[in-house]
């Protein structure tokens, strides 16, 4: 769970607790490490045997580095099987989200850059628009992680992506799931106006 | 009776079977779906990854338009709008001050008083009532259900009432026996699909797909039945990877619960399934469904 180099600060655990208790909105104090969450959790196997509750005890003590980039900070899908079985009411996949947010925050690349492309796309999209529309959403996303893997330089990867995603975009076509048809609303510039008040919130 | 209709984005592009069927069956049971005037995309999932307050302004905008029409209840068959609508409505009744922030900006302010409900539960109470029992019932032979209903039926993210048994819901099943379908028990109904994942985290997401279908088919399902437009995306499109990686042989059809209906109400295959038999081209079914591509 923690790095040898991990070193306990008293003041340092207490400041990333009420953080991350203040923006998700979780008393994560109050997890007594039943470990119901672990039991239930869809990603677990996947995960370096990071469960939920080894992830709250890592912010609890301040693990700052291991909290923002374990693997299930990035990987969980928040199904909220935590959050229902757990016997305080600690929404764990909340605290995750958070993780992910405070690490994107900070500018740590995360282990799934297209995990920020996807979100950022779909969200950019909404905001753009008004509603969703898949083919300019994913059209977003695909240009993403074109332009993250042009940066690292792998020309090959991007060939194989592609590959990969025109098979997708293909097979979604042939089961009569792509539409062409574009959609907009009017509300437009009362989500961008709702938007600008949004800046520099960092909790609700 | 007129219930407010929010369809959401993806029942007007991947899912639209789903929004054509909603509005065929609803009408059969006398229910008249008045799709909401303008409505935007309630940010999903995505919204609240990048930007807590926008996670609740967006559906906010919603609710205030669904207010606007003074219809008592707004139904949502989608899954992921139906959980973030719901939860944002009751994120802005706990903070009054959020609430007056967000109205502000708002033409039709939302005030917290419309119902929010999903398909299922909309569908659980009408099968109990009048309205239901004068449709003559036609028998949908060699079925046997596995109800799937996914993770946003049950669960939220915050303190909401939950309409269902959280680890073992029922509604789809009362709902199909109703109609005649028998279901099964089985362990996997609630078990999360992946999701958006299977865009970003392809492996792990097929993984679970493999393991819903496996407990299905070991108890001897032989379709599954969806009201998640996401869940019905990932199990049906994804079937022929999610199988050949775990060895799976069989394959089985993932119905959303409006088909099923539909055809119990006597609407033929062909116009709850349009182009259902037909050789699979996206642009001819597009028409069929009444839409300019």
């Amino acid at each position: 769970m923690s790095t040898e180099e991990f070193q306990y600060s008293h003041l340092s655990a207490q400041v990333f607790t009420s953080e991350i208790m203040a923006r998700s909105g979780q008393d994560i104090t109050s997890c007594y490490q039943c470990k119901r969450c672990a039991a239930g959790c869809p990603v677990a196997e996947q995960t370096d045997m990071v469960t939920p509750n080894r992830l709250i005890r890592m912010v609890i003590l301040g693990d700052i580095e291991q909290a923002l980039t374990n693997q299930l900070t990035w990987k969980c899908l928040f199904c909220h099987t935590c959050g229902t079985r757990c016997p305080n009411n600690i929404k764990t996949g909340r605290v995750a989200d958070t993780l992910k947010k405070m690490a994107l925050d900070a500018g740590l690349d995360p282990q799934n850059p297209e995990y920020k492309n996807f979100h950022k796309a779909f969200f950019n999209h909404s905001l753009r628009w008004g509603k969703i529309n898949e083919i300019g959403m994913m059209g977003e996303y695909e240009l993403r992680n074109i332009w993250d893997t042009m940066k690292k330089r792998k020309v090959r990867k991007i060939i194989s992506h592609m590959k990969a995603r025109s098979q997708f975009a293909w097979e979604m076509f042939r089961q009569k799931r792509l539409h062409l048809s574009f959609h907009s609303s009017k509300g437009r510039d009362e989500i961008s106006r709702l938007y600008k008040k949004s800046a520099g919130r960092k909790w609700i | 009776m007129d219930l407010a209709y929010y369809p959401g984005c993806s029942l007007y592009q991947s899912a639209k079977l789903y929004n054509h069927q909603t509005n065929l069956v609803f009408e059969r049971l006398g229910l008249h779906l008045q799709e909401l005037d303008d409505w935007s995309c309630c940010g999903a999932t995505s919204a609240g990854k990048i930007n807590d307050f926008m996670a609740i302004a967006l559906p906010a905008r919603n609710l205030g338009i669904a207010e606007a029409t003074n219809l008592p209840e707004l139904v949502i068959p989608c899954a992921a709008c139906y959980s973030r609508t719901k939860v944002a409505q009751k994120q802005l009744q706990d903070n009054p001050l959020l609430q007056n922030e967000i109205n502000l900006e708002l033409s039709r302010q939302t005030f917290g008083n419309i119902k929010v409900s999903s398909i299922l539960e909309v569908l659980w109470r009408e099968i109990n009532g009048e309205r239901f029992e004068s449709i003559p019932l036609t028998k949908i032979e060699g079925l046997k259900a596995a109800c799937y209903y996914g993770c946003m039926y049950t669960r939220f993210p915050y303190d909401v009432e939950v309409a269902d048994n959280v680890e073992n819901p029922q509604a789809m099943e009362t709902v199909l026996k109703a109609i005649g379908v028998p279901t099964l028990d089985w362990n996997h109904k609630t078990l999360c699909c992946g999701a958006s994942s299977v865009v970003y985290n392809t492996e792990a997401a097929l993984d679970l797909m493999a393991k819903i279908m496996k407990d299905a088919l070991a108890r001897g399902a032989n379709c599954l039945v969806v009201t998640c437009p996401m869940c019905q995306m990932n199990m049906e499109s994804q079937q022929e990877k999610y199988c050949r990686k775990h060895g799976i042989k069989e394959r089985m059809p993932v119905y959303f619960i409006t088909e099923l209906l539909g055809l119990a109400f006597g609407i033929s295959r062909e116009e709850i399934h349009p182009g259902g038999n037909l050789p699979p081209n996206g642009l001819e079914w597009s028409k069929m469904c009444g839409d300019s591509v």
